[in-house]
C-alpha cells in the first residue's frame, strides 16, 4: 500500500520533471573509499555552515540597523530583547569562523590530494576565489556591531591594505568611504557584507558546485595506473550522503554547545575619541599576516618594510593560486614532492605564526 | 673681689654713656647738616607741605636727609651744589621707579639694621608679586607702590595711629581706591566696591571703628605687601585657605576668650561634611567660614537667617523645611533651623540614622512614644521603608549581579536599579517636609523601580536555566540521531562489501 503512494507520487512527479535522468545521476555518482576519504567531508562542512550563515544572517538583517548611531544599540537589541537573538547572533559569529576554518581545511586537503590537478583547475580556482570571499565576509561582518575592537581592528586593517603601492592609497579611501573609519565605513562593509559579496558569492558557488557534479570526485594520484575493478568507491548516494548529514548534525551540535556555552562577546561602543585597546589585533584567520608583518623591519634596502611584505603575501598567494600550472609532475603521474613540502611550510607557516600572534599580542 | 666688681660696673656704665652719646652725636650731627630742610621751610606757606611734614617723618627721626630720597648734597647750602646732578640729584622721582628710592634701603638687611630698625626687608619681593604692582592702565607705572599706601614725606612707624597702615586706618585706605566704583570699574569690571561699606556693618568693622586693633581689617585677610587675587590658589583669601586664615584668630583661645567667643570652630569644621570636601576633595563649591558667614560683612548669622544660609545651596531642603510643620514650631521656640538638627560647624555626613526614633536620631529629642504624638509614630514609618527600600534594593542588586556573573545581558535592569540611588536622595529630601503622605508618594517609585528590575532579574536567571536545559534536549535528540545514523550507514556499508 506505501510502496504504492510512492510509486504514485514519483510517477506524477517524474511526468512533469523528467527525474528518471538525475535518480539515474545520483546511482552511479561514487566518492573514492580509501584512507583519506575523510578529507573529502570538509567540502560539504563548508557548504552547511555557509546555508547556516545564509539563514542567521536573513534573521539577524531583521533587527539590524547599519548606521554609525544605531548598529551597537542593534546588537544590544537583538542579544537582550529578541526571542533567541542571543542563540543566532552567537551562531552566526561561531558559524562564520568554523566556516573559515573548514575551508581552509578544504583548501589543504584539495591540495595535498592533489585534487587541484587537471581536469579540475577552474573548480580549484572557484574554490581559491570563495575562500578569499569568506575572508571577505569575515572582515566586513566584523566591523558591524560597531563595537571598540571591531572599529580599532577595521582601522588596522585597512590601515595595511593602504600601504599597498599604486592603488594603496584609493584602496584606503574604497574602503573607508573617507580618509578615517567613520559611519561612512560601516554603511559599506554592510552593503559588502549584505549585498556585494554574496551575490558574488553565490556564483562562484554554484560554478564550483556544477564543476564537482559534472566531473565527479577526484580519485586519488596513486590510482591512475590500477585497474577499475581494484578501485574501491562508495555511492554517493545514499550512503555518502548519510555520511555527510552524520557529520553535519556533529557540526551542529558544536555550533549549539559554541553558541551556548560561549556567547560572542559585544563590547563598548566603538568611539573614535578613545585610545586603540592595547594589543589591538584582527580576527585569527588574518593573524598570521599581520604577525608576520610585524617582523620584518621598517626599511628593507630603499624599499618600506611593510610593503615589501605585502607584495612578498601577494606573490605567495599567487603562486598558491596558480599551483595547477607550475605543478608539472603531477598531471604526468610522477610525485611532486617540492608540493608537498612548499604546502607544509605554508601551513606550518600560518601555524606558527598565528600562535605567535596570540602570544606576544 | 669687690673691687673687681666694682670696677666692671663703672667700666659698663661709661661703655653705655659713650654709646649713647655717640647715638645721639650721630643723629644730631646729621640733622644739623640738612640744609634743605633749611630753605625749604622758608619757602612753604603751610605745614602741610614737604620740608614742614618731613620734619614729623619717621625717616626725619632716623636722621635720614632729603638727599636720601632726592638725591644731591644736603651739607651745601649752596642751591647749584645741593642739586648737583653729579652728586646724584633726582628731584621729584619718576613716579614708575619711584620705588627704587625706598628698596634701596628697604630691601637691605644690613642698611635697615644700620638705622636701627629690624623690619622685615621682603617687602618689594612681596609686592612685585602681588596684584597691586601689575602694571597701571597709564602703562608705565605699577597700579599701587609703596608711597600709595605708606604716603610720602610724613611716613610714620606702622605701629602709630598716626601711620596710614596703621590698623584703625586700613579700611580707609584701602576704601579711596576699592570703593572707587569708576576706578575699580577700569581694572576689573567684576569687583564689588561695597567691601568698605559692608565691612563696617561687621563685627570686626564695628570694633575696628572703636579702635580695637585686635579685630581682623583688610590686611589681615588680604595680606600686605603681597596682596594677591582671591583666584589665585596661593591667595589667603583662597576659598581652600580661607578657614585657616580665620583659624589664626579664632583658634586663639588667649584672643577669642576676650570676646567671650569660642574657639573650636576650625577644629569643628575640619571634621564636617564642608570641611572635608573643602579640604580633601578641594571642591571649591563647599562652603568655607565666608559662605555662611559673610566676608566683608562678616557676622555670626542669626536664628531666623540660618536656614537661609545653608538654602543657598541646600534651596530644596531650605523650601520644603519652609512649608514642614516644624517652621511654626521651630520659629515659636526660637531654635534655629537647620541647626537644630545638623549642627553648625561640626555638620557631619548625614546618615539614615538621623530619622526615626532610637538615640541617635534627632527626631527622638523632641518626639515620644506617647499616644498623642502623631509624629512619632510617622517618623517610625518613614525610617522603616527607607530601611526596608534600601533591602529591597541590594536584593535587586544581588539578582541581576547573579544573573550577569551568568552570562546573562541584563544591562537595562542595572541602569534601571541606579535610579533607585535618585529616589532615595529624593525621599531623604521630602523628610524636611515632615510629610508622610508626600513621603510614601515619592519612596512609592522606589519600590516599583526594585521589584521591576529583580523580576527581570529572575527572569534572566530563568532563560539562563531555559537556554541550558533546551540546549540539553537539543543535544540528546541530535545524539541520537546521530548515533541512528551511525548505525544505518555501518549497515549500509557493511551490505555494499
Amino acid at each position: 500500500m506505501k510502496e504504492k503512494y510512492n510509486t504514485k507520487l514519483y510517477n506524477w512527479l517524474d511526468e512533469r520533471f523528467h527525474l528518471d535522468s538525475l535518480v539515474s545521476f545520483l546511482k552511479h555518482k561514487s566518492v573514492p573509499d580509501y584512507r583519506n576519504t575523510i578529507w573529502y567531508y570538509f567540502g560539504g562542512i563548508s557548504l552547511l555552515l555557509f546555508i547556516v550563515q545564509v539563514t542567521t544572517g536573513i534573521l539577524l538583517i531583521m533587527y539590524y540597523k547599519g548606521s554609525e548611531d544605531l548598529a551597537y544599540e542593534s546588537i544590544q537589541f537583538i542579544n537582550a530583547k529578541v526571542s533567541f537573538g542571543w542563540l543566532i547572533r552567537s551562531i552566526h559569529s561561531w558559524s562564520a569562523n568554523l566556516m573559515i576554518l573548514s575551508v581552509f581545511i578544504h583548501m589543504f586537503s584539495v591540495y595535498f590530494l592533489k585534487a587541484f590537478r587537471k581536469p579540475r583547475e577552474l573548480t580549484w580556482y572557484t574554490g581559491i576565489f570563495l575562500l578569499f570571499l569568506c575572508m571577505g565576509f569575515g572582515f566586513s561582518g566584523y566591523l558591524l556591531p560597531w563595537d571598540e575592537l571591531a572599529f580599532f581592528a577595521t582601522k588596522v586593517g585597512t590601515d595595511i591594505a593602504g600601504q599597498l603601492p599604486f592603488v594603496g592609497e584609493f584602496l584606503l579611501k574604497l574602503l573607508r568611504g573617507g580618509d578615517d573609519v567613520t559611519g561612512a565605513t560601516l554603511s559599506r562593509f554592510f552593503g559588502l557584507h549584505v549585498a556585494i559579496l554574496p551575490g558574488i558569492f553565490i556564483v562562484l558557488l554554484s560554478f564550483h558546485l556544477i564543476f564537482i557534479q559534472r566531473q565527479g570526485m577526484s580519485e586519488p594520484e596513486e590510482w591512475k595506473n590500477k585497474p577499475e575493478s581494484e578501485k574501491k568507491s562508495i555511492p554517493f548516494f545514499p550512503n555518502f550522503a548519510l555520511h555527510d548529514l552524520l557529520i553535519w548534525l556533529i557540526v551542529i551540535n558544536i555550533l549549539a554547545i559554541l553558541a551556548t556555552f560561549f556567547p560572542w562577546e559585544l563590547g563598548s561602543k566603538a568611539n573614535a575619541f578613545s585610545s586603540a585597546p592595547v594589543g589591538i589585533k584582527p580576527e585569527w584567520y588574518f593573524l598570521f599576516m599581520f604577525q608576520a608583518l610585524k617582523f620584518i623591519p621598517a626599511k628593507i634596502w630603499i624599499f618600506e618594510g611593510e610593503v615589501v611584505g605585502i607584495l612578498t603575501f601577494g606573490l605567495a598567494g599567487l603562486l598558491w593560486i596558480l599551483v595547477p600550472f607550475w605543478d608539472s609532475k603531477t598531471p604526468k603521474g610522477k610525485r611532486n614532492k617540492i608540493l608537498n613540502y612548499v604546502g607544509l611550510f605554508v601551513l606550518a607557516f600560518i601555524i606558527i605564526f598565528t600562535i605567535l600572534g596570540y602570544l606576544l599580542a | 673681689m669687690s673691687k673687681y666688681i666694682n670696677t666692671l660696673i663703672v667700666s659698663l656704665f661709661l661703655l653705655n654713656i659713650s654709646f649713647a652719646g655717640n647715638k645721639i652725636f650721630n643723629k644730631s650731627n646729621k640733622q644739623k647738616v640738612d640744609q634743605c630742610i633749611t630753605c625749604h621751610l622758608d619757602d612753604e606757606e603751610t605745614n602741610k607741605e614737604p620740608a614742614h611734614l618731613y620734619k614729623q617723618d619717621i625717616h626725619f627721626e632716623k636722621g635720614i636727609t632729603c638727599a636720601g630720597c632726592h638725591g644731591g648734597d644736603a651739607t651745601k647750602d649752596d642751591m647749584d651744589e645741593a642739586m648737583d646732578k653729579n652728586k646724584g640729584y633726582i628731584g621729584i622721582p619718576n613716579k614708575a621707579v619711584r620705588y627704587k628710592v625706598c628698596i634701596k634701603c628697604h630691601s637691605d638687611a644690613n642698611k635697615m639694621k644700620s638705622f636701627g630698625s629690624n623690619i622685615p626687608t621682603d617687602q618689594f619681593e612681596k609686592l612685585k608679586g602681588s596684584i597691586h604692582f601689575s602694571e597701571s592702565l597709564n602703562g608705565s607705572t605699577p597700579i599701587a607702590d609703596c608711597v600709595t599706601c605708606h604716603s610720602v614725606h610724613n611716613i610714620a612707624s606702622v605701629n602709630s595711629p598716626k601711620s596710614t597702615v596703621y590698623p584703625t586706618r586700613v579700611p580707609y585706605l584701602c576704601k579711596s581706591c576699592h570703593s572707587n566704583a569708576a576706578l575699580m570699574k577700569k581694572y576689573n569690571p567684576k569687583l564689588p566696591t561695597d567691601q568698605y561699606n559692608k565691612y563696617r556693618t561687621s563685627v570686626h568693622g564695628k570694633q575696628n571703628a572703636k579702635g580695637d586693633t585686635n579685630v581682623a581689617e583688610c590686611v589681615s585677610c588680604h595680606g600686605n605687601h603681597g596682596i594677591l587675587s582671591v583666584k589665585n590658589s596661593k591667595s589667603s583669601v583662597y576659598p581652600t585657605n580661607v578657614p585657616k586664615l580665620c583659624s589664626k584668630c579664632h583658634s586663639n583661645a588667649k584672643l577669642m576668650d576676650k570676646y567671650k567667643l569660642p574657639h573650636d570652630q576650625y577644629e569643628n569644621y575640619k571634621e564636617s561634611v564642608h570641611g572635608k570636601a573643602l579640604f580633601v576633595k578641594q571642591d571649591l563649591s563647599a562652603p568655607a567660614c565666608n559662605d555662611c558667614h559673610g566676608n566683608h560683612g562678616a557676622v555670626p548669622p542669626g536664628v531666623e537667617s540660618i536656614s537661609n544660609v545653608c538654602g543657598t545651596c541646600h534651596n530644596l531642603n531650605a523650601e520644603l523645611f519652609e512649608k514642614s510643620p516644624h517652621k511654626k514650631v521651630f520659629d515659636k521656640l526660637n531654635l534655629p533651623e537647620c541647626e537644630t538638627c545638623h549642627g553648625n560647624h561640626k555638620i557631619i555626613h548625614v546618615t539614615d540614622e538621623l530619622l526615626g526614633v532610637n538615640k541617635h536620631a534627632v527626631c527622638s529629642k523632641c518626639h515620644n512614644n506617647t499616644k498623642k504624638d502623631k509624629a512619632y509614630f510617622a517618623v517610625l514609618d518613614m525610617k522603616t521603608l527607607i530601611d526596608s527600600l534600601i533591602n529591597s534594593d541590594s536584593s535587586s542588586k544581588k539578582v541581576l549581579n547573579n544573573a550577569s556573573q551568568k552570562g546573562m545581558d541584563v544591562s537595562d535592569a542595572m541602569y534601571s536599579l541606579k535610579k533607585v540611588k535618585q529616589v532615595l536622595i529624593e525621599t531623604r529630601t521630602v523628610t524636611h517636609l515632615a510629610n508622610l503622605k508626600k513621603f510614601k508618594s515619592k519612596i512609592k517609585k522606589g519600590f516599583a523601580l526594585t521589584s521591576k528590575t529583580k523580576k527581570e532579574g529572575l527572569d534572566a536567571i530563568d532563560e539562563y536555566y531555559f537556554r541550558r536545559y533546551g540546549l540539553g534536549v537539543a543535544t540528546i535528540i541530535i545524539t541520537f540521531l546521530v548515533i541512528l545514523l551511525y548505525i544505518k550507514t555501518k549497515r549500509m556499508d557493511a551490505k555494499k562489501r
